[in-house]
């Protein structure tokens, strides 16, 4: 009856309302835009918006990790070796020659890209248990070490990863528009379902948890169970995030156990705006644009024209230049706008709305 | 493999060097650690930054790469000073994740501004005693893992005397048991809180020398030995230097043996895997106060 009504009134709120509109905008802009590169951009951005707000759910419940890549690896490993086994075994069952590219397919990549997330949900438990009693520093150095021993097992056990020339995933959704339309669809449910749970009794726990875990536990929150929950729900959307990555570049290797995958959701957090739904998102725009745009050839030859000469030792300065930008603005975000972009934009929209406001009673009858 | 009574003995004479290189950095971290109760993730990168400084020191001005090293300790200390003005000193005892997003903040600054300056090859400091070696029976070692040893027992002999007999030593001691307190006493913290930090950094720009002139590097080269230290700190007690020392040797030694019983990739694994274990059975470290 509670949870009836807790969803009623998710369903009615601006903020839903927000998360829908917005990822309906986002699933029709490319229509009108029709570019590869800004498709491309689009994609990532809506991929990596999954990632990030996993990561902030959890930060959201007092803990920070900084071995999220792990659950990206082992989601981005899981369904691509079972989307790819799975339509082998349709293949075979079938009696075709090669996969049709079509409604079975995006059965089995979502099939697979499902059960990438509850592999990865099932190792966070693991890792979640372990983890139970850190906190702070503690927990970011030992979730940390996890990423390392990740990357370890990966290329030990090369014979079933292929992690370290990279494992191929098998096409099973047209790359382009219809892709990132699944893409759209899988950030739309995945944002609203941990939009609901944080505003939920769970949500409430967590936070309390990140108040004042003592003072939570007094008043008889079983915090134990609810931080692995946060745990669990967390590295369950982590690693869905990793299998629509993989599924989009088409490759995975160990690299992407790598620390600066662990460190990307998190900045892109606190860019944005840490604990709050928007926050991720705009993160991740912000994080990709940045970065892609260096990529582009014409910004390229550029920064390369302008910038080349003081700096001979490097061929292209375009992806040290932006990420070295993106360390000054999250340094910059953390002393002066702690609560990230959104507040600026808060503040901004306050202050227009209040001059509104006092253009009107000032005017003259 | 060959697992003669001289490969054993080699590997563990080789644990004890870099163990020593990440003795020095574990010190540095745990002072700052101590004293002002912040954890610089991007102490690694000072290891690398001084690694290169050092690099360019000997190669531009010819000194000899010893020499080189206390330059760039000198120019490595003040640049911790700028760091500790300008980004840690704002954030400090707000929420500690601010602590961490600054140094990763930092860690992308150092990291891009080393590629940018120097590029993305692999360096390696050219030592005044490359190519020779101390022969003793059944194995050899070289000089410069030798002198590694030495410079680490002189520069934390430095610091132990600089901690305990002077009297900047005895201020940070005093804050480092409570800031508040050691204020009332007339103890300008913040001052400390520059001075901690700016040691902290030359040691690990001491550190980032010696391992410029014993491993190849490149800018990527100072995340792994970060956490490194932490693990060392963790499982030799938080601001203990005995602690630190034993644990570095022990780090050292274990990594070492790991990769020669089973094999390049686990050298890491196996060290973190120690400190995951100790973390789980004891969240706050061996040595860790309990939990208020």
């Amino acid at each position: 009856m509670r949870l009836k009504q807790t969803l009623n009134t998710f369903l009615h709120s601006r903020s839903f309302l927000f998360i829908i509109v917005f990822f309906a905008i986002t699933a029709f802009i490319p229509l009108l835009l029709r570019d590869n590169f800004f498709l491309t951009v689009m994609t990532l951005i809506t991929i990596f918006s999954i990632y990030a707000a996993s990561w902030n759910f959890l930060a959201n419940s007092g803990q920070g990790s900084l071995g999220h890549a792990v659950f990206l690896g082992v989601g981005g490993f899981a369904s691509a070796i079972i989307g790819s086994s799975i339509s082998k075994a349709a293949v075979n069952f079938l009696g075709t020659s090669q996969m049709p590219v079509g409604g079975l397919s995006a059965i089995i990549l979502i099939v697979a890209l499902l059960l990438g997330g509850l592999l990865s949900a099932g190792v966070g438990l693991l890792i979640g248990l372990a983890c139970i009693r850190l906190k702070a520093w503690y927990l970011a150095m030992v979730t940390f070490g996890f990423s390392v021993i990740a990357a370890t097992l990966s290329s030990q056990f090369d014979s079933i990863t292929q992690g370290i020339n990279g494992y191929t995933t098998t096409t099973l959704v047209t790359k382009g528009y219809p892709f990132y339309l699944l893409v759209v669809l899988f950030a739309l449910t995945s944002i609203s379902v941990m939009y609901f749970i944080m505003n939920s009794r769970i949500g409430l726990a967590l936070r309390a948890i990140h108040g004042n875990e003592t003072e939570a536990k007094m008043i008889g929150v079983n915090t134990t169970k609810y931080k692995l929950l946060a745990f669990v729900i967390s590295t369950f959307f982590a690693g869905l995030s990793g299998g629509l990555y993989t599924y989009f570049i088409r490759l995975i290797d160990n690299s992407i156990f790598s620390p600066a995958n662990s460190f990307l959701p998190l900045i892109m957090s606190v860019i944005g705006g840490l604990g709050t739904v928007p926050g991720p998102i705009i993160g991740s725009i912000f994080f990709v644009s940045i970065q892609q745009i260096s990529t582009l050839p014409s910004v390229v030859d550029s920064l390369n024209g302008a910038l080349g000469p003081y700096f001979p030792s490097v061929s292209n300065v375009g992806p040290p230049l932006s990420l070295l930008t993106i360390g000054i603005i999250l340094i910059i975000i953390v002393i002066f706008a702690p609560k990230g972009l959104i507040s600026i934009f808060h503040k901004i929209y306050k202050y227009l709305m209040s001059e509104q406001k006092n253009n009107k009673e000032t005017k003259p009858k | 493999m060959d697992l003669t009574a001289p490969t054993i003995i080699l590997t563990l004479v080789w644990g004890v060097a870099i163990g020593c290189v990440y003795i020095l950095l574990a010190t540095g971290l745990n002072i700052i650690f101590g004293v002002m109760k912040l954890v610089n993730f991007a102490h690694g990168q000072l290891l690398m930054i001084s690694a290169f400084l050092t690099w360019t020191i000997s190669v531009s001005l010819g000194l000899n790469a010893y020499l080189a090293i206390i330059i760039s300790m000198i120019i490595v200390a003040l640049l911790g000073i700028v760091v500790e003005r300008f980004t840690f000193r704002r954030v400090l005892g707000t929420d500690k994740l601010n602590e961490i997003f600054v140094s990763l903040g930092l860690i992308y600054i150092f990291e891009n501004v080393a590629m940018l300056i120097w590029g993305a090859s692999s360096k390696q400091v050219t030592s005044p005693f490359y190519g020779m070696s101390v022969s003793l029976p059944g194995f050899s070692i070289t000089y410069d893992r030798v002198i590694a040893v030495f410079v680490v027992v002189a520069a934390l002999a430095t610091f132990g005397l600089l901690l305990w007999k002077t009297k900047i030593g005895l201020a940070m001691r005093a804050t480092s048991q409570r800031n508040t307190t050691a204020t009332l006493m007339g103890i300008n913290v913040q001052r400390v809180y520059m001075f901690t930090f700016a040691i902290g950094a030359a040691l690990a720009a001491v550190a980032g020398g010696l391992y410029g002139v014993i491993y190849p590097f490149d800018y990527q080269v100072g995340a792994l030995p970060t956490i490194i230290a932490f693990a060392i700190i963790i499982m030799g007690g938080l601001g203990s230097i005995k602690g630190a020392i034993i644990g570095g040797l022990l780090y050292g030694i274990t990594e070492q043996m790991a990769t020669l019983f089973l094999g390049g990739t686990w050298g890491s694994a196996v060290a973190f895997t120690l400190l995951i274990v100790v973390l789980i059975i004891r969240p706050n470290g061996i040595f860790g106060e309990k939990e208020d």
